[in-house]
């Protein structure tokens, strides 16, 4: 393979892994910077997302039906985690949320093996997503695309919605002062649900899309929900901004890793973000807001 | 009874708030007419501000009554008291980062069948500066632009009371007198019933007819109208010089 071919292959692979990082990890960050919740089952509801769009696929719908169907079903499941567990320990520090989902977590792992067992699972994909595209010398898969196709299209829809919603709006009013959204007599009740739903629906989607990038088991939540903190980390708890740019920073950087120093690859990406803290420790952007 | 009791819009009994175990309102009782304007005037740190979060329910009193319009709204959530028709204008200005001055207005919007109903169009009438700024992050407006944008945001839900804490505060006098106070006389002759929290009595004795002279504790030293103040300057002396 030429030069070129590598560095094309590896530009893409980062900015799929990238993508997807980003979606889950602004799941994670729109849920904390609503409702102050880390939620540590965020992984296994993107896993979730992945068996949902697996069982659909599976029972006959097209993949891009379920893309759309899963992450709702996702959220559905949002709102009754947030309802039965979240809302009763609102008011308390951030300790009880962190221990409840930690144990959700566990939960919800442990139902993925009670009904789809422990074998790995491949989502069924359309013939044409089975193909390869010949770009610059290199042939890469189709189904790549497709996903950072889908991650563009998701994130714009979510900064549209964000932007020019008035629930958008709503969403980011309350994320810097949450107290003058009430005074405006909106229910923040709702507006902690919508955050978590759509939080949720993000999951879901990443799920969807990464059945086929990666194998579809129980534990496969665990090491995003970790490499998502680690965007949000570096990106600076609760901003947007800042989580694209280190979304994509930690997908190109361990898109190189892998490349080079294979086994090695995610200890250069802590390795990245222990520098990043220890010199920025509020992240790239700082403790920020949705913009 | 019925007649009596709707003259007055909001009625407090008794109130007792806390702040975690410090008991910052102890025993509080006023109450506001109907197209009136009434002020809290005491210095800093006597419970002014914790008294308009006891009325919005944001620091729910532990004991005593607050009625709105003549209904009992003691401990509800902030949403549903303002919903009885309450404008808050704090004095943090709270106007939210990263959005725009027209969205900012947007958001409080509550349209209102009435001709003389707030909205957009009006408020930029009445603060043509907003209207030149209406694209701009609201959080980057100078000061007197913010607490413009703060109370026509308040406006914009067409509220029969505001609750304005401070609006003169950090604002140079003559902004206080050209464009805030005109605003706030406008309101009430329009119909709206205001209760103002301050410190700067001038602005206040020419707002509002009758005050509250808060001393610690919220406890209420003494009431006066705004003849009774201007006659005796002792009062001020005693309740609001430093």
């Amino acid at each position: 393979m030429s030069f070129t071919a590598i560095a094309v292959d590896i530009i893409l692979n980062s900015l799929v892994l990238g993508g997807v990082l980003l979606i889950v990890a602004i799941g994670l960050n729109i849920i904390y910077g609503l409702s102050r919740v880390m939620n540590l089952a965020h992984g296994s509801l993107y896993a979730l997302g992945a068996y949902a769009g697996f069982t659909l696929v599976a029972s006959g719908l097209n993949y891009f039906a379920a893309l759309l169907v899963a992450p709702l079903l996702i959220a559905v499941v949002g709102l009754i985690i947030e309802r039965v567990i979240i809302v009763p320990v609102r008011k308390r520090s951030i300790v009880y949320t962190l221990i409840l989902t930690y144990g959700l977590m566990f939960f919800l792992d442990g139902l993925i093996k009670y009904f789809w067992g422990n074998e790995p699972r491949f989502i069924e994909l359309p013939q044409f997503m089975r193909q390869t595209l010949p770009i610059a010398g290199t042939h890469y898969p189709v189904f790549r695309l497709v996903t950072l196709l889908t991650t563009a299209v998701a994130m714009i829809g979510l900064m549209l919605f964000l932007g020019k919603t008035k629930l958008g709006i709503i969403l980011r009013a309350a994320s810097s002062i949450p107290e003058m959204v009430s005074c405006m007599g909106i229910n923040m009740t709702f507006v902690h649900a919508g955050a978590f739903a759509l939080g949720c629906v993000l999951a879901g989607i990443a799920g969807v899309i990464s059945g086929p990038l990666y194998t579809i088991d129980p534990i496969m939540g665990h090491e995003m929900l970790i490499s998502s903190f680690v965007v949000i980390v570096i990106g600076g708890l609760g901003s947007l901004r800042g989580a694209v740019l280190a979304a994509f920073l930690i997908g190109l950087v361990q898109t190189l890793a892998e490349f080079f120093v294979t086994d090695l690859a995610m200890v250069i990406v802590y390795m990245m973000m222990a520098l990043i803290l220890a010199f920025m420790p509020r992240g790239l952007l700082g403790e920020g807001r949705f913009e | 009874m019925a007649e009596h009791e709707a003259e007055k819009i909001l009625q407090i009994e008794d109130l007792h708030t806390y702040y975690g175990r410090s008991h910052i309102i102890q025993g509080l009782s006023m109450d506001v007419n109907r197209l009136e304007a009434v002020s809290i005037l005491g210095r800093n740190g006597v419970g002014k501000t914790t008294t308009l979060r006891s009325i919005l329910g944001l620091t729910p009193p532990r004991k005593g009554k607050i009625r709105i319009n003549g209904e009992d709204t003691t401990r509800w959530p902030p949403h549903k008291v303002v919903r009885k028709g309450i404008g808050y204008v704090p004095a943090e200005r709270h106007i939210f980062p990263g959005i725009s001055v027209e969205e900012n207005l947007k958001l409080a919007a509550k349209p209102s069948g009435e001709e003389e109903a707030w909205s957009m169009e009006k408020v930029y009438s009445h603060f043509p500066v907003l209207k030149t700024r209406n694209r701009q992050d609201g959080s980057t407006l100078s000061g007197g632009e913010q607490q413009m944008l703060a109370i026509g945001r308040a406006l914009m839900g067409n509220p029969v009371i505001m609750l304005l804490d401070e609006p003169s505060q950090g604002l140079a006098p003559l902004l206080v007198y050209e464009v805030i106070q005109p605003i706030l006389l406008f309101c009430l002759q329009s119909g709206l019933t205001l209760l103002l929290v301050e410190q700067n009595h001038r602005m206040a004795l020419k707002v509002a007819s009758r005050h509250y002279l808060m001393g610690i504790k919220g406890k209420v030293a003494q009431t006066a109208t705004s003849d009774q103040l201007m006659a005796d300057q002792d009062i001020i002396k005693q309740h609001l010089a430093v």
